[in-house]
């Protein structure tokens, strides 16, 4: 199904307002992602390319590179997050289950959601039978969490014109793939209703740092630019703000703290709450 | 044609002056695009390249975050222009005049000018029929409007080599695509003459965001510096000022303020005249100083 086929054209400023509870203006949703990258084909990102911009395998560079995130950086977001009383989204791999059990454990243990995100890091179109790609992640995860996931992110946020079918026959009930809004968003599909929750392209450490190649402390201004903005929105019409973050790149030790230093400048303000995706869903499926 | 058959080369030093009313140095005009990303065809710009590269499709991700420039990002783009009572040009994909009929209805009511910037946002090379494209974009804004558009903007600024030609014959009378001066300019075309007003690749968000990729207070740096510098060449001699935006890109919450901060620091500033294209090109064709139209 096409995306217009989907859901029409909606200028906000037409759509009622949303309110959050207690007058709060802003829930700010944290999605950690955690993947894996098989290293028999080409890696989902690089940091270094071969010399003459060639693409070799085994890419062991950029293999080690991401590993890092998984071995070091990851430890890095437990520790800001624990200090914090934040439980973020998880958009995890399935796979992460299997080859990292101590990250995945951790997040179980503490209570973090777990979005389902495909069983290992490549696009959707690529994948051969989708279907039971999407059943084997969610499978995956509710064996090790015993909680199927409400939730699901498109590696990439990829999606073929099928995936929302898909998605809504197995049991999920939000998609963070569409990212052309503030508010969360119902969207058709040929099996039920999807909602929409606003991902960000924005506020994500790969537009920023692996391809706008922004310096690392540009995350801290663009994070509180955008809090500043949907925060003074958020007096008349409640915001969603999502922040995306991937161990292998804010994890790193000279990018951390400025993700640190984006929690302490919102934690000055009144009118937050950090939620997960879940309770998004839940709030927006009972303001409607 | 090829360009240098359309314009001779002409150093801006050696031209008589330009005069503005009341003694104004720069005609400034904002163009907002408002475009239409056909899901079918690859997307013309991405904010988020797939894991391991290529282009597999549909790009959902790149879709969508086009499209929340139309569903949240042009109210506050809007809201920066009203406060301050600037009209802007609007290059609209002539497809997008009933997809966001609410933006068109908006842009209407505020007097703002619309120009043709084809159909759907695809380059005007790779348009089966290119007058086709530009009749359905004229027709589409002058059902809406009432007026027939007379400038117009080539997606990605795009042009063949007949573009000026087949414009100036579809009652065109001005385009945007040569961004080879600081003044406006006459082309020849195979049946008279098109102006063409200077518009920008330099204070343009799509250069400045997603090819350069330059933090979002640069947009307001670089508009200040270049009016500064254009306002102190046009101390003999007028010039004009474009600059650029997209609602996908400034209208971004965390780039807005740097685009208002843009009017902020002109607001009060004398000799500046907020225009639209029509404006200028009026003033082109019809300067204060003689009177006497300058288009074939």
């Amino acid at each position: 199904m096409l995306p217009r086929e989907r859901v029409a054209y909606s200028p906000i400023v037409e759509r009622p307002p949303l309110a959050l509870p207690n007058g709060a203006r802003i829930a700010v949703w944290t999605i950690v992602n955690l993947e894996v990258w098989d290293i028999s084909r080409p890696m989902a990102r690089q940091v270094i390319p071969a010399p003459t911009g060639q693409v070799l395998l085994p890419d062991v560079p950029n293999w080690t590179w991401h590993e890092y995130g998984m071995r070091v950086g990851f430890w890095r977001f437990k520790a800001l997050y624990d200090r914090l009383g934040i439980r973020p989204t998880l958009s995890i791999n399935a796979r992460v289950c299997l080859d990292y059990p101590q990250v995945a454990a951790a997040c179980r243990d503490a209570g973090w959601e777990f979005m389902g995100h495909a069983f290992e890091q490549m696009p959707i179109q690529k994948v051969d039978d989708q279907k039971a790609m999407i059943e084997r992640s969610l499978d995956t995860i509710e064996q090790f969490t015993g909680k199927r996931p409400v939730g699901w992110l498109g590696p990439g946020l990829t999606q073929t014109y099928e995936t929302p079918e898909l998605l809504a026959a197995a049991g999920i009930k939000y998609v963070g793939d569409w990212v052309y809004d503030d508010e969360p968003t119902t969207i058709h599909t040929a099996n039920g209703p999807l909602v929409t929750l606003p991902y960000s392209v924005e506020l994500n450490d790969i537009p920023m740092m692996i391809v706008q190649h922004h310096e690392s402390a540009y995350f801290e201004q663009r994070c509180i630019d955008m809090f500043d903005r949907l925060h003074a929105e958020g007096a008349a019409r409640a915001k969603v703000m999502a922040i995306a973050v991937h161990p292998y790149i804010s994890g790193q030790p000279h990018r951390i703290r400025y993700l640190e230093a984006v929690y302490d400048y919102i934690g000055r303000h009144e009118g937050v709450v950090h939620w997960n995706g879940e309770q998004i869903l839940e709030w927006y499926s009972h303001s409607k | 044609m090829l360009p240098t058959e359309r314009l001779s080369y002409s150093p801006i030093v050696a031209r008589a002056p330009l005069r503005l009313p009341g003694g104004a140095r720069i005609a400034f005009w904002v163009i907002v695009n408002v475009e239409e990303w056909d899901i079918h065809q690859k997307m013309p710009r991405t904010v988020l390249t797939p894991p391991a590269g290529g282009t597999p499709a549909p790009d959902i991700p790149n879709w969508t975050w086009h499209e929340y420039g139309n569903r949240v990002g042009f109210w506050r783009l809007l809201e920066v222009l009203d406060r301050f009572g600037i009209k802007a040009a609007l290059a609209i994909n002539g497809a997008c005049i009933s997809t966001y009929a609410p933006i068109a209805e908006a842009a209407h009511s505020r007097g703002w000018e619309f120009i043709g910037h084809g159909y759907t946002q695809k380059n005007m090379q790779k348009v089966d029929n290119e007058r086709q494209a530009i009749r359905d974009t004229t027709a589409a804004i002058t059902r809406f409007t009432g007026k027939r558009p007379r400038g117009w903007l080539g997606p990605g600024l795009t042009e063949t080599w007949e573009t000026p030609d087949i414009l100036h014959e579809e009652g065109y009378d001005y385009v945007c695509d040569w961004v080879l001066d600081d003044q406006p300019v006459s082309l020849k075309t195979r049946g008279g003459s098109i102006v063409n007003l200077p518009y920008t690749q330099e204070c343009n968000d799509v250069a400045m965001m997603l090819i350069q990729h330059h933090t979002a207070s640069e947009y307001c740096e670089r508009a200040i510096d270049q009016f500064e510098q254009l306002y102190e060449d046009a101390r003999d001699s007028a010039r004009v000022m474009a600059l650029v935006v997209h609602p996908y890109i400034m209208g971004a919450p965390h780039r807005l303020k740097h685009f208002r901060r843009v009017f902020e620091k002109l607001h009060g500033r004398d000799g500046v005249l907020f225009w639209t294209g029509e404006q200028i090109l009026d003033w082109h064709l019809t300067p204060p100083t003689n009177g006497t139209p300058t288009r074939d």
